[in-house]
């Protein structure tokens, strides 16, 4: 399902699965698409995610079969066949998945049978059939993972109590996805635990497929990813904590910090003493700029998981008034709108703000001209840009799709990235 | 014989290819004695469809909407033109930035099924009655041509319901070509056929068509303006930041030419063809000759031949002793040279002002137009590569690796991981073209030679994802002679 959308924020599936695909290191996507799809998926996520893309393949460095006219009509698995051999023959990575693109999911070309020839050889060539017209670029999350926990991750691994798996954050598609898991990875491996974030530290297919040794999953977000908890669960015996928002700042992410270790069971001192000084580190900072920051009564545009954190940060620890907090990610099971409304809405000590799911920029852009209340900063994307400019708000940019800045390990996450966050906001003007 | 309507697809023209590897001399002889047959790849790397650019083309016309009926992915290159549009408006000095009216009707499951006419027109709808515009391009996808949907007849009846909107079908479905470039033809024949009509305007004295893609910089325009109102001619350019008042102007043009060689360069036949308007295909003016050769291309149309020559002449005087300085930096280098068919041919003749020696050209597609260049550079370097592939960085670092160029002028991602200093000829925020922007890239590139430090740094540390196996094979081992396309 999905809507007409004025200036759509990210890709369709297949933008989804490449983007995370091309972030683990020596993985090979193979396109079985049209002559353009390569480029498109690179461009709607990872080339507004902070201009960074895979060093190993990305765009047009990425094999593909280039669907045309001739295999609209008459199928397209020859050629399929022969941009696997070539792949396997000259590019060197530990696994390739083949991605459906809408041409060849309309005339409804058998991948598996291609594949299972090649993967039959003993070569890692496994098939994703998703292709791209049936969602948008989350989707492709979700789809890559249920690959991997059917055709991937494997059974009977021995279990590591120390061991954790980090999810929620998308690569290339949040700007800010390796700064985030960097920092959740600092953070745990303090309280002494194992970290799989995929996408970081070379991680690569191999701790994919020893995933189901972990001790728990750790979801951070408040709505993707239940289809595949579930599944790593029954499949597994891997339990899952949800944690429903991004943490930015001290007072979240201790709350983190806690559940992580309640969870888990950790020794308490251990983790009182790192929550007293991951603390204490950023009040010494905060310490030195006070009243630097003028007080705002600020709107977020941004995807459920950042707007939450974006949110609850400046309200919670930074005491500014939140106005109006736009969700820009298409959502629409109401049980997840319930759960994100309740993060945002459940406010220490400030108002609640008016809460909206938009993702339509037209939509966006009038519901922040029509805020009666006054509006002084806005968060929110390359997109949103204009209608702050157009009514005189200061505006940050720090949400997907984001093409006006690089962003290499910068994030607003955890203890140290309420840091960045706080920095940027200011404004000598 | 009825005449034939071009299809837009650039395939179709006879002697047209784009998969072949061979040298400079190889492929000329070849092409003379038509011994040239269409191939394809056996294995390939993504290529960039048409749809992206007929979007790119037409993304920064004032008062219009832009409709991809598509999936949401088939939006993602628009990020591109996006980006230029944004940075151009900045450039020319506006303060609040706009973002253009991109509506995605965003094709589905259902849509594939039963058909995607509701969406179409709930986003074409929705662009009337949210923006009011002049115009409202409809842009075909991959999807939608499969499925059958009929966007003329679909967007002939909303034109009924909206009249005071022009409804534009483009058909730009990506199946349909190999060479992204056909996307700026579907975009000029659906300008000629909505838009235009065939209908004659009064002729305005000395106005020039101007044609240029969004990749052009505002610091090139204003060159090549300067260039041309020294001749007197006063300059429509077009579609690149424009209206639909100046492409309705376009048939009250005394003459048009393009600053790049695959823009427009069928639409200004159209033009002559259909509105007798005369018209100059030359080069891209990047570089000395390129831009002697382009400037008296267009002086020659509007009889402005003497004067160009006067012009001509003093700006020689100008650029000549701060060339010959690059010169100097520059001569008896070897250079390998990656991009698309304008760009790529202009830096191999601008490499020629520095006295740069060419090993190596990759170029999309050949033809009659590339015959012509290369006839030129065999005249000046005596072997050289050429690859004829839209990018396909396999055959790219495969060729690099073996010929070590000292500089690589193109897309930098992979010669740069080999350790070859880079310069990019593609530069769409920052000077190129005309007398002065040869000064620019000049520098560049000699200034990236003598400090090549990135690259070498990066090469020692990033590796790129090919088999060392894969560097002593022949890079033209995946182009096939039969079943090509």
């Amino acid at each position: 399902m999905s809507n007409v959308t004025e200036f759509p924020k990210g890709g369709c599936v297949l933008a989804g699965i490449n983007s995370v695909l091309s972030a683990i290191d020596r993985v090979c996507p193979i396109f079985h698409s049209g002559p353009g799809c390569c480029m498109q998926t690179t461009a709607s996520d990872a080339g507004q995610s902070g201009h960074k893309s895979s060093c190993f393949v990305s765009a047009v460095s990425i094999p593909s079969s280039n669907m045309l006219e001739k295999e609209v009509v008459f199928g397209g698995t020859n050629k399929l066949r022969t941009t696997i051999q070539g792949a396997v023959d000259i590019i060197d990575a530990d696994a390739y998945f083949v991605l459906t693109g809408c041409t060849a999911g309309i005339i409804g070309d058998d991948i598996a049978s291609v594949t299972n020839e090649f993967f039959e050889k003993g070569i890692p060539v496994y098939p994703i059939e998703t292709p791209g017209f049936t969602g948008d670029s989350n989707l492709g999350y979700e789809t890559v993972w249920n690959t991997f926990l059917d055709k991937v991750i494997e059974k009977d691994v021995p279990k590591d109590d120390k061991l954790v798996n980090i999810f929620g954050i998308i690569p290339y598609h949040d700007p800010f996805w390796s700064g985030t898991l960097e920092e959740i990875d600092r953070i745990l491996s303090r309280l002494g635990l194992k970290v799989n974030t995929f996408f970081t530290k070379g991680q690569g297919i191999e701790t994919i497929r020893k995933s189901s040794g972990a001790a728990l999953n750790i979801i951070v977000n408040p709505w993707l990813f239940k289809g595949p908890a579930a599944k790593y669960e029954s499949k597994f015996g891997v339990p899952s904590l949800r944690i429903p928002g991004l943490f930015v700042g001290a007072t979240d992410t201790t709350k983190f910090v806690r559940k992580v270790a309640e969870e888990l069971h950790l020794d308490k001192d251990l983790v009182e003493k790192v929550i007293a000084d991951e603390e204490k580190y950023v009040y010494s900072y905060l310490g030195q700029a006070i009243g630097v920051l003028s007080w705002k009564r600020f709107a977020v545009v941004a995807d459920a998981n950042n707007a939450v954190g974006f949110t609850r940060y400046l309200a919670n620890d930074y005491s500014f008034t939140p106005v109006l907090v736009i969700i820009s990610e298409p959502i629409f099971r109401p049980e997840d709108k319930e759960t994100i409304i309740k993060e945002i809405e459940n406010l220490e000590y400030a108002r609640p703000p008016k809460v909206l799911f938009l993702s339509d920029q037209y939509e966006i852009n009038q519901a922040i001209r029509e805020e009666e209340e006054e509006i002084t900063l806005l968060v929110g994307s390359s997109n949103d840009r204009e209608v702050a400019l157009e009514k005189d708000i200061q505006f940050i940019l720090g949400a997907f799709p984001m093409s006006e800045r690089l962003i290499f390990n910068r994030t607003y996450a955890g203890y140290r990235g309420s840091l960045t966050f706080t920095e940027d906001i200011y404004d000598n003007n | 014989m009825a005449k034939v309507t071009y299809s837009g697809v650039r395939e179709s023209k006879p002697g047209r290819l784009n998969d072949l590897g061979s040298t400079g001399q190889e492929v000329s002889e070849n092409f003379k004695k038509g011994c040239l047959k269409r191939a394809d790849r056996s294995f390939a790397q993504g290529l960039q469809c048409q749809q992206i650019n007929s979007l790119a083309a037409l993304m920064s016309l004032e008062d219009a909407v832009f409709i991809s009926h598509s999936p949401q992915g088939c939006v993602g290159c628009s990020i591109m033109a996006v980006d230029m549009y944004r940075v151009g408006q900045i450039h020319r000095g506006v303060r609040n930035v706009k973002n253009p009216h991109l509506i995605v009707s965003n094709i589905d499951q259902k849509s594939v099924v039963f058909g995607g006419e509701k969406k179409l027109r709930e986003a074409v709808d929705k662009a009337v009655k949210r923006y009011a515009p002049k115009l409202a391009f409809v842009f075909a996808s991959c999807a939608s041509g499969i499925i059958g949907d009929d966007i003329d007849a679909i967007c002939s009846d909303l034109q009924t319901e909206y009249p005071d909107t022009l409804i534009i079908p483009i058909h730009c479905e990506g199946f349909k070509s190999k060479i992204c470039a056909s996307g700026f033809d579907a975009a000029f024949i659906s300008i000629n056929k909505y838009i235009l009509k065939h209908q004659k305007v009064e002729k305005e004295a000395g106005l020039i068509n101007l044609f240029a893609p969004t990749t052009v910089s505002y610091a090139d325009q204003k060159e090549m303006e300067r260039m041309l109102q020294l001749l007197g001619a006063k300059v429509n350019y077009i579609p690149f930041y424009s209206s639909l008042e100046k492409i309705r102007k376009i048939p009250a043009a005394e003459a048009s030419t393009s600053i790049c060689k695959v823009f427009a360069d069928e639409f200004m036949k159209t033009l002559w063809e259909e509105y007798e308007i005369p018209y100059s295909h030359t080069v891209m003016p990047i570089g000395i000759r390129n831009t002697d050769k382009w400037y008296r291309g267009i002086a020659k149309v509007i009889g402005k031949e003497k004067e160009v020559e006067e012009i001509i002449e003093k700006e020689h005087e100008r650029i000549e002793p701060l060339v010959k300085k690059l010169r100097d930096r520059l001569a008896g280098k070897r250079v390998f040279i990656c991009g698309g068919t304008g760009r790529s041919f202009a830096a191999a003749a601008l490499i020629d002002d520095f006295g740069m020696e060419l090993v190596g050209l990759e170029t999309p597609t050949y033809d009659d137009d590339a015959q012509v260049d290369i006839e030129y550079l065999n005249g000046i370097h005596k072997e050289f590569v050429v690859d004829i592939a839209n990018m396909q960085p396999f055959e790219q670092v495969n060729l690099v690796n073996k010929l070590k160029p000292d500089a690589f002028i193109g897309v930098p991602e992979w010669a740069a991981k080999l350790g070859v200093p880079t310069t990019h000829v593609l530069d769409g925020k920052r000077p190129t073209m005309g007398y002065d922007g040869l000064l620019f890239l000049g520098n560049k590139i000699a200034d990236q030679l003598e400090n090549p430090g990135f690259n070498k740094k990066l090469s020692e540390h990033v590796k790129l994802p090919y088999k060392e196996s894969w560097y002593k094979e022949d890079a033209f081992k995946y182009i096939i002679r039969e079943g090509g396309n």
